[in-house]
C-alpha cells in the first residue's frame, strides 16, 4: 500500500514520521473542516452598533474574517477587532466597491486562501447561508456563487425595493449579458481564481453591475444559491435608496460607452 | 435643411463618443489643444470685427451670427463637461488606490500578514 508522505518528510528536513493507516492523510481534509482556506470580507461604514454581533457569529464558523472599515467615524474598527476579526481601515470613505476590493486584496495575501465570502455587516445575511454556499463551492465546479433572495426568501422586503431590483435585473441582463436573479445581493463567494482577476473601478454600489461584466469576461462558471435576507429596521434605514439606481445605471452606461480605463 | 439637422446631431454625438473613447491618445490631446487655440483665435477676430460671426453664419446656413456662437458654445461646453467627468473619475480611482495600499500596509504592519493569526 502506498502511504502518502507528509509534506515535511518530502522536504529533506528530518522530522517525525507520521503514522497513516488509510490511504488518505487525516490532515488533508482538515483545512476544509475548519474553513481555514476561507476568508470572509465584511465591509463596514459606521456600523459599530451591529457589525460586532455579525462578526462574532461569523468567527464561530470561519477562522479568517476581515472587516474593512471604510473610513467610519463611530469606532467600527475597535468593534471589529474586539469581535475577533482582522481590521483593514481606509483613512477616508471610499465606497462599497472600493472596500470590497481592499478586503479581497488583503485576503489574497494569504496563500492558503481559496474561497472568499462577501458578507454584509448590517445583519441582513445569515451565516448558515454562507456556510452552505462554501460547501457547495467545494463540491461543484463553480468559481462564482451569488446569493439570491428571489430563490430564497426576503422577509419584509418593501414593494418598491422589489420592483427596483426587478428593473435592475433587466438592465443588467441587457448591459452585461449575465443573467442573475439577484445581482445586488451582498452575499457572494468567489474562488481564488476569480477573486484575483477582480479590480473594481466603480467605487460605490455600481460595483455590483461591474461585477457582472467581470463574470462574463472571465468566462468562469457562476451559479446562484437561495439565501434568506432579513430586512430589519436597521438594514432598511442603512440600505441604499431606490433612487440611487438611476445613478448606478448612468455610471454603468458611461463606462460602457466611453471605455473603462482612461489612462 | 430638415435632413441636415439629424445628420449634424448624429455627427456631433458620434464625434463626442469617439473623442472620449480615444482620450488617452497623445494625438487626441494635441488635436483638442489645436481646436482650443483656433477657437481662441476666432474669438479674438470676432471681437475685432463683430460682423465676422454673421458672415460665417450666412455661409453655413444659420440665420443669425449669435445662434452660430450659441451652437459652438454648446459643443464646447459638452466637451468640457465630459472632460471634467473623466478627469474627476481618474483622480478618484488614484485616490482609492493610494488609500487602499495604505490601509493594507497598515493592517499588515500592525498584526502581520493575513493567515498568520496571533492565536496560532
Amino acid at each position: 500500500m502506498v502511504v502518502p508522505t507528509p509534506i515535511y518528510a518530502r522536504c529533506s528536513v528530518p522530522g517525525p514520521k507520521l503514522e497513516v493507516q488509510s490511504g488518505v492523510s487525516p490532515l488533508a481534509s482538515l483545512p476544509d473542516l475548519l474553513n481555514r482556506d476561507v476568508w470572509v470580507i465584511v465591509r463596514c461604514f459606521n456600523e459599530a452598533t451591529v457589525a460586532g454581533a455579525v462578526i462574532q457569529e461569523l468567527t464561530r464558523s470561519f477562522p479568517n474574517v476581515v472587516g474593512v472599515d471604510d473610513g467610519s467615524t463611530d469606532g467600527s474598527s475597535e468593534v471589529i477587532r474586539e469581535a475577533g476579526a482582522r481590521v483593514v481601515r481606509h483613512a477616508i470613505n471610499l465606497g462599497a466597491g472600493a472596500a470590497l476590493q481592499t478586503g479581497l486584496q488583503f485576503a489574497l495575501l494569504d496563500p492558503a486562501a481559496q474561497y472568499f465570502v462577501c458578507f454584509d455587516a448590517d445583519g441582513q445575511h445569515r451565516v448558515s447561508d454562507a456556510i452552505g454556499m462554501v460547501e457547495r463551492m467545494r463540491n461543484e465546479d463553480l468559481d462564482i456563487l451569488i446569493g439570491s433572495r428571489f430563490l430564497g426568501s426576503a422577509a419584509g422586503m418593501p414593494r418598491t425595493r422589489r420592483s427596483v431590483l426587478r428593473a435592475a435585473r433587466v438592465f443588467e441582463r441587457l448591459s452585461s449579458g449575465v443573467s442573475l436573479s439577484d445581482a445586488h445581493n451582498g452575499l457572494r463567494v468567489f474562488t481564488r481564481r476569480f477573486a484575483s482577476q477582480l479590480s473594481f473601478s466603480m467605487r460605490d454600489m455600481a460595483y455590483a453591475s461591474e461585477l457582472l461584466r467581470f463574470i462574463r469576461q472571465s468566462g468562469l462558471r457562476y451559479g446562484e444559491h437561495p439565501v434568506t435576507v432579513d430586512y430589519t429596521v436597521y438594514s432598511l434605514a442603512k440600505g441604499q435608496r431606490s433612487v440611487n439606481s438611476i445613478n448606478i445605471a448612468m455610471d454603468v452606461w458611461m463606462q460602457r460607452i466611453f471605455g473603462r480605463r482612461p489612462s | 435643411m430638415i435632413v441636415i439637422k439629424p445628420l449634424l446631431v448624429v455627427c456631433f454625438v458620434g464625434l463626442l463618443i469617439w473623442a472620449f473613447r480615444n482620450r488617452a491618445r497623445v494625438g487626441m490631446r494635441a488635436g483638442i489643444r489645436l481646436v482650443a487655440a483656433l477657437l481662441t483665435g476666432f474669438a479674438v477676430a470676432a471681437i475685432v470685427d463683430p460682423g465676422l460671426t454673421q458672415s460665417l453664419a450666412n455661409a453655413v446656413g444659420v440665420t443669425r451670427g449669435t445662434d452660430l456662437l450659441l451652437y459652438a458654445l454648446v459643443v464646447v461646453f459638452a466637451f468640457t463637461t465630459m472632460a471634467g467627468y473623466f478627469r474627476y473619475r481618474e483622480l478618484d480611482n488614484r485616490l482609492a488606490e493610494i488609500a487602499r495600499s495604505q490601509a493594507i500596509h497598515e493592517a499588515v504592519r500592525m498584526e502581520g500578514m493575513p493567515g498568520v493569526s496571533p492565536r496560532d
